[in-house]
């Protein structure tokens, strides 16, 4: 039977991205405190890991840990993966439709709201604002802009309004998530831990999520370093592009691991101490 | 945003109309230690993304957000455990100075809660934050206060 | 014939704790006994087994990031009572050394065929006030 273990990675986006470091930027959190993590809430995180092992040492439990990475500024996670697309695809719709209401307006007759040129004009710019922005993402390795999944998004804020902007004013925007891209180091390279991306059916986890099963055989405290992507917007030829960043952060996990017992005899298998009838 | 925010501003209409600026407050909730000790002592977290004008207390219970009038809040919430439920029942705060409202994402059932300060902020003014957890009906307060605090106080 | 029975439960944590009650469906109890044992999948399990068979139980949270361990199991006099007291005040509950713990014995030679020998069944969830919670509804019944 194996344990699940949470391990969750806000980051102050924005301000990582300014200071260029998550170092004080990030807050990480564990559902382990009681068994003594150390630092929820700080970007030292101490992982506290109960392992457990037969009396002849093979290992009784696995436990297996889930890096879930957060904006702290970001649309919160239990929103529907789609919950941006929709929304950018919705709005494009919309304007359509206003456009046309617009047009059987100045083609109607029985109304002289729309006779003058520039109140047309005035409402073509109501429209297009409501349709918000759309953005682009850079390819990590190249100059292209590619089709990474939220290219053609439209830029939100955290409340999930549409934001239109020129390019000289970038407004309040919603972060995109952070993304894990790889977890390495020492828990990786001595073998305490074997990570790997998963894709998960669960909308929460926005379909992707970093776990590891844990070797809990060997107790101590070991580091390892996520490598985390954020999104930077830029102004880039002519359209809003979402810039990955890649920043490092590290965190600990401290195992310890402790033999089994009966917990009827608190030693080895007996009968079951039932009262007679 | 890093970039540009400081470029000149151009004659190019607003569209965002009233707020100055936004400011997200999360909270992290441990939902099971909420339920099982009755209290949100220990087992919430709060982070804002102003502290790039003072805020502190970041990442824990007793955040003090930095704030001028105009400034528009959003509170938001995430629970430690995936598979848990919280969240925000009522804020509670002097309504001189902000009143949040609950709000839904469009086409969603998730709920954030949002409120603009009203004016400067010249000594601290604590709020509670009650949340709703679980499948209980009741909401649990904050054990200790949240404040605002106005820029350079 | 298959000498070791498996007695696995789950449990809905978060439900549990918000109503402050195993039943309503909140804990699940389930064996694999040879034998047709009666209620499965409810808290009122009785498990059919014979002397010198071993009984090994299990719990697993139905929302995986959930804690939960059993604390205990006691077996109850045929009146429902106990020498056992239940812990007084569960804030002094500690959770960290729970998971250590295996449950399971031998089917003792004296049971008498066809009596109910119920057990209570402790769980805790966390630490605090709310997290120790039990059902003594569960039984042994030697065939």
């Amino acid at each position: 039977m194996s344990q699940q273990l949470g391990i969750i990675v806000m980051v102050d986006v924005e301000a990582a991205l300014k200071a260029n470091t998550l170092k004080g930027n990030t807050y990480l959190f564990d559902n382990m405190k009681l068994q003594g993590s150390e630092g929820l809430g700080t970007d030292k995180l101490i992982s506290a890991i109960h392992g457990s092992s037969y009396i002849d040492g093979s290992q009784a439990n696995e436990q297996v840990l889930n890096w879930l990475p957060y904006g702290v500024g970001s649309l919160p996670p239990t929103l529907p993966k789609s919950f941006l697309a929709d929304k950018s695809k919705n709005s494009d719709l919309k304007a359509l439709e206003d456009i046309k209401a617009l047009a059987d307006k100045i083609t109607s007759t029985d109304t002289d709201e729309f006779t003058n040129v520039d109140d047309v004009i005035e409402e073509l710019k109501r429209i297009s604002k409501s349709t918000g922005i759309k953005t682009q993402v850079q390819d990590k390795y190249s100059d292209t802009t590619r089709d990474l999944g939220t290219s053609g998004q439209k830029i939100m804020d955290v409340t999930g309004e549409l934001i239109s902007a020129s390019k000289d004013k970038i407004p309040e925007i919603n972060s995109l998530n952070p993304l894990i891209t790889d977890i390495s180091g020492e828990a990786v390279d001595k073998k305490i831990i074997y990570p790997a991306a998963y894709g998960s059916p669960d909308m929460v986890t926005d379909g992707w999520y970093w776990a590891a099963s844990v070797d809990t055989s060997t107790p101590g405290t070991y580091a390892y370093t996520m490598d985390i992507q954020l999104y930077k917007l830029i102004w880039s030829d002519g359209v809003w592009t979402w810039i990955p960043v890649h920043m490092k952060c590290e965190a600990y996990i401290k195992i310890s691991n402790d033999q089994k017992k009966n917990g009827f005899t608190n030693a080895g298998v007996g009968y079951l101490p039932i009262p007679i009838a | 945003m890093a970039t540009k925010t400081s470029a000149t501003p151009k004659s190019e209409p607003q569209v965002i109309p009233t707020p100055t600026k936004t400011i997200t407050i999360a909270s992290v909730v441990d939902v099971v230690g909420i339920l099982a000790t009755d209290s949100l002592a220990g087992q919430v977290y709060f982070m804002d993304t102003n502290k790039a004008e003072g805020s502190t207390g970041q990442g824990t219970e007793n955040l003090r957000t930095v704030v001028s009038a105009g400034y528009r809040l959003v509170w938001t919430v995430i629970f430690l455990e995936c598979e848990a439920y919280a969240a925000i029942d009522e804020i509670i705060i002097d309504p001189e100075y902000c009143e949040p409202e609950k709000k839904v994402y469009e086409g969603t059932d998730v709920s954030y809660w949002m409120g603009t300060v009203k004016k400067d902020i010249t000594s601290p003014v604590p709020y509670t934050v009650k949340f709703k957890v679980g499948t209980r009906d009741e909401s649990i307060p904050t054990a200790s206060p949240l404040y605002l605090i106005g820029k350079g106080s | 014939m298959e000498s070791k029975i498996t007695i696995f439960s789950v449990v809905d944590v978060i439900e549990s704790l918000s109503g402050g009650t195993l039943l309503n469906g909140n804990l699940c109890m389930m064996d694999n006994s040879p034998f047709e044992s009666l209620n499965q999948g409810t808290p009122n399990l009785v498990t059919l087994c014979y002397p010198g068979q071993l009984i090994h139980w299990t719990i697993l949270a139905l929302d995986l990031q959930t804690p939960v361990a059993i604390r205990k199991i006691t077996f109850l006099n045929q009146d429902g009572s106990s020498c056992e007291p239940i812990p007084a005040d569960p804030t002094q509950l500690e959770s960290d050394k729970l998971h250590l713990n295996v449950w399971s014995g031998i089917v003792p030679y004296y049971l008498v065929p066809g009596v109910e020998y119920r057990y209570r069944f402790e769980l805790q969830m966390y630490e605090g006030k709310n997290c120790l919670m039990y059902v003594d509804t569960p039984a042994l019944k030697r065939v």
